[in-house]
């Protein structure tokens, strides 16, 4: 039987086996005599073993199977001792870099060493850790002699030996009998299976003073993220179809019936006939979307460890939970989500917590939108210290400074620049790749919005739309042109009394509930020229950086659920550009992102 | 403790200049041999840590003695010293287990990184 077919769904569902087991022990690390816990984990080893034994991936049927003895000996004990727990989580990292190679359809590493470092129930009282699983890679070596050096090719002989001892070497030009053939060989250039690291190969070349330039890297093939291609799949209910199956026997009806109607000329049949269409179509876009729809749990999933580890290395004792798992979102946005999660617990964990502290992570649905947040209770921020560093970096000006509220200047920690991580220490702040996480975000047409109040903690809100791939939107005119705005970044439509608007310095302004707020001119944003006011403004009211902003466009054109397509290259990278729509008239609208566009002016 | 080294050469002067390099770097020599069969006996019984052979000696040739060498004690650390011309037997040499090779006329800096290397 062809198993290629089974292949994709093999790696999905290993996948998630793998997940559970890591999660289940990191769980069982807090209470190593629970029997379920262990039984569990035996149950999803077996699993991974039968799957990958019937897909004939032998390494790795080979590892789940000797993990799954393991797991016997401690269930027969009763118990797991942390360096056991070690142990089996580097026994589960290394299925993953096995299904990584399965996914590239290159051979599968080498697990022998990593059964060899055997722990035995015995000696686990002993905290003895087990070494991670050297692991061999593929490298490709390129190098040069220098144009003096005598019996060159002897040289590169001497070279070809040395580096055979580091690995198998799998493909070589020239070859060794080229190079005893002798001629003017000064190249070499050599693939090798090597559990040494690049870096060290490199060190150790450069000990010839011979050789004038040398490059070892992973092979350009095996960079490229061969896992990411293929398609991916995923799980859909067999309800969910069933509905696709009567919702497309309800849409043939409704066509036998839309063309009885056109032919009889029944205006009334007709019109009834499209107000039905409309909703079967609505129905079918819900059902759609329902499919993208995967819970927070399956990007959460591995961040309990991901705490476990951090925590160990830092030596702090950080208790990690998470509410809401269940929550769904669009696949799209999830996956964009990962590593602004891991960036964001990072940060809760070097800079947050002191020395023992909780780190939440909480998801709700609030409307038409998905809430997510990471909360530690740690030392909290200083916006006074923030201000003072922004000042220093050049990052603000000294008047933006001392007009800057607290809330604004915790948002600071977003700018790119504020904090790299060879800078941080205690009074740095966390500005470790929060420019990343809010880029992230923002693009997925979400906010991300901080709190944190001195020694109570610091809170990274992120508010994220349900779905990317249809948003709705707020169309507005511009210069006889319309633009789109996400809803999401729209707090409300105004219309501004032209006398309300007052100029304070050289800002514009007006007021809106006994506030005093900014104005920005979509025109002058855009370079378009601008008209004498009329009497009557239209605003949007957004938030950029957490303060609220009027933007001025010509009019309002209404609201709409639009399908949001990528920009294609070069426009992609425009900066306030967050990707363009076709509406129903075949016209081409572009999608604004208002804090990329008014943080391009600054 | 310093490292041991046992130089095997044919020439008097050659030998003379290895003695004077390892001495320099702080190596004890732990004796010297002009031929084949002398590098043979000199290594049994000195145990060095690392051999410099001359290629061309006459009786029996370095190659010949690096073989005899590596019978006894494969683990044996030998570096080949040749001249220009001789690049195909440097090639041999190192195909019958030579770890390295320095080539004539020796500059210091040279003989130590090959040293350095091949030991450390």
């Amino acid at each position: 039987m062809d198993m290629a077919k089974y292949k994709v769904m093999f790696l999905t569902e290993a996948r998630e086996h793998l997940q559970k087991m890591s999660a289940q022990l990191v769980a069982i690390e807090a209470d190593p005599t629970n029997r379920n816990g262990i039984d569990a984990l035996l149950r999803e080893a077996h699993s991974i073993k039968g799957m990958a034994a019937s897909m004939g991936y032998q390494q790795h049927a080979e590892l789940s199977h000797h993990l799954e003895d393991r797991l016997d000996l401690f269930r027969q004990k009763g118990k797991i001792s942390p360096t056991a727990i070690d142990y089996l989580l580097a026994g589960t990292d290394l299925l993953e870099l096995l299904l990584e190679d399965i996914a590239a359809g290159r051979e599968e590493r080498s697990i022998e060493d990593f059964c060899q470092a055997k722990v035995e129930p015995q000696t686990l009282q002993t905290p003895r850790v087990a070494s991670p699983p050297a692991l061999e890679t593929k490298l490709q070596i390129r190098l040069k002699l220098h144009e003096k050096v005598a019996s060159p090719a002897a040289r590169l002989l001497v070279i070809l030996r040395q580096l055979s001892s580091f690995g198998k070497i799998l493909q070589s030009e020239p070859s060794q009998e080229q190079i005893l053939r002798a001629g003017p060989v000064r190249h070499l250039e050599l693939l090798i299976n090597t559990n040494l690291s690049a870096h060290e190969i490199k060190a150790c070349l450069e000990n010839y003073s011979e050789v004038a330039r040398v490059e070892v890297e992973e092979p350009q093939a095996q960079q490229a993220k061969s896992v990411a291609t293929g398609g991916a799949t995923v799980r859909v209910g067999t309800d969910l179809l069933d509905r696709f199956i009567s919702l497309t026997g309800e849409l043939i009806t409704n066509r036998y019936m839309l063309q009885s109607a056109a032919g009889d000329r029944d205006w009334d049949a007709l019109q009834e006939g499209l107000g039905r269409l409309a909703r079967l179509v609505k129905d079918l876009h819900h059902q759609v979307l329902q499919v993208r729809m995967m819970p927070i749990d399956s990007v959460t999933g591995r961040l309990p460890r991901l705490v476990r580890d951090l925590a160990r290395k830092s030596g702090k004792e950080i208790h990690f939970e998470l509410e809401g798992g269940g929550i769904e979102l669009d696949r799209a946005i999830l996956e964009e989500l990962s590593d602004p999660l891991v960036h964001m617990i990072r940060n809760a964990i070097d800079h947050g917590i002191e020395s023992e502290g909780t780190i939440t992570l909480r998801a709700w649905r609030q409307r038409d939108q998905v809430m997510l947040q990471v909360a530690d209770n740690g030392r909290g921020m200083n916006p006074a210290q923030l201000r003072r560093r922004a000042l220093e970096k050049g990052l603000i000006s000294p008047a933006q400074a001392e007009s800057m509220r607290d809330y604004e200047a915790l948002q600071l920690v977003c700018l790119p620049g504020f904090s790299t991580a060879s800078q941080v220490t205690d009074t740095s702040g966390r500005g470790v790749g929060m420019d990343v996480v809010k880029a992230a975000v923002e693009k997925l047409g979400g906010v991300l919005h901080i709190d944190a109040a001195l020694g109570r903690g610091t809170r990274f809100t992120l508010k994220l739309p349900l779905s990317v791939a249809i948003i709705k939107v707020l169309l507005v005119e511009v210069d006889k042109k319309q633009v789109a705005l996400p809803i999401t970044r729209v707090l409300q439509t105004i219309e501004v009394e032209r006398r309300q608007i007052q100029i304070s310095g050289k800002q514009r302004v007006f007021s809106h509930n006994e506030e005093l707020l900014p104005l920005v001119s979509l025109r002058k944003i855009l370079g378009l020229p601008i008209p004498q006011a009329a009497a009557f403004v239209s605003v949007v009211l957004t938030e950029v950086l957490g303060r609220k902003v009027g933007l001025v466009v010509d009019g309002f054109a209404g609201q709409k659920e639009v399908f949001v397509q990528k920009m294609p290259s070069p426009l992609e990278g425009l900066r306030g550009l967050g990707g363009g729509t076709i509406l129903g008239d075949g016209s081409i609208v572009f999608i604004l992102d208002i804090q990329g566009l008014i943080e391009r002016r600054r | 403790m310093s490292q041991r080294v046992l130089i095997v050469d044919d020439a008097l002067f050659m030998r003379n200049l290895l003695r004077d390099i390892f001495s320099d770097a702080g190596w004890e020599i732990a004796g010297e041999a002009a031929d084949g069969n002398e590098a043979l006996q000199k290594f049994q019984q000195l145990q060095p840590d690392l051999v410099t052979m001359d290629i061309v000696m006459p009786q029996r040739s370095g190659i010949d003695a690096l073989q005899d060498i590596l019978t006894v004690s494969p683990a044996a650390v030998v570096i080949m010293c040749s001249a220009l011309g001789q690049e195909s037997m440097v090639m041999e040499a190192i195909q019958h287990g030579a770890r390295d090779f320095i080539v004539k006329p020796f500059q210091q800096e040279q003989v130590l990184e090959v040293v350095q290397r091949v030991l450390g």
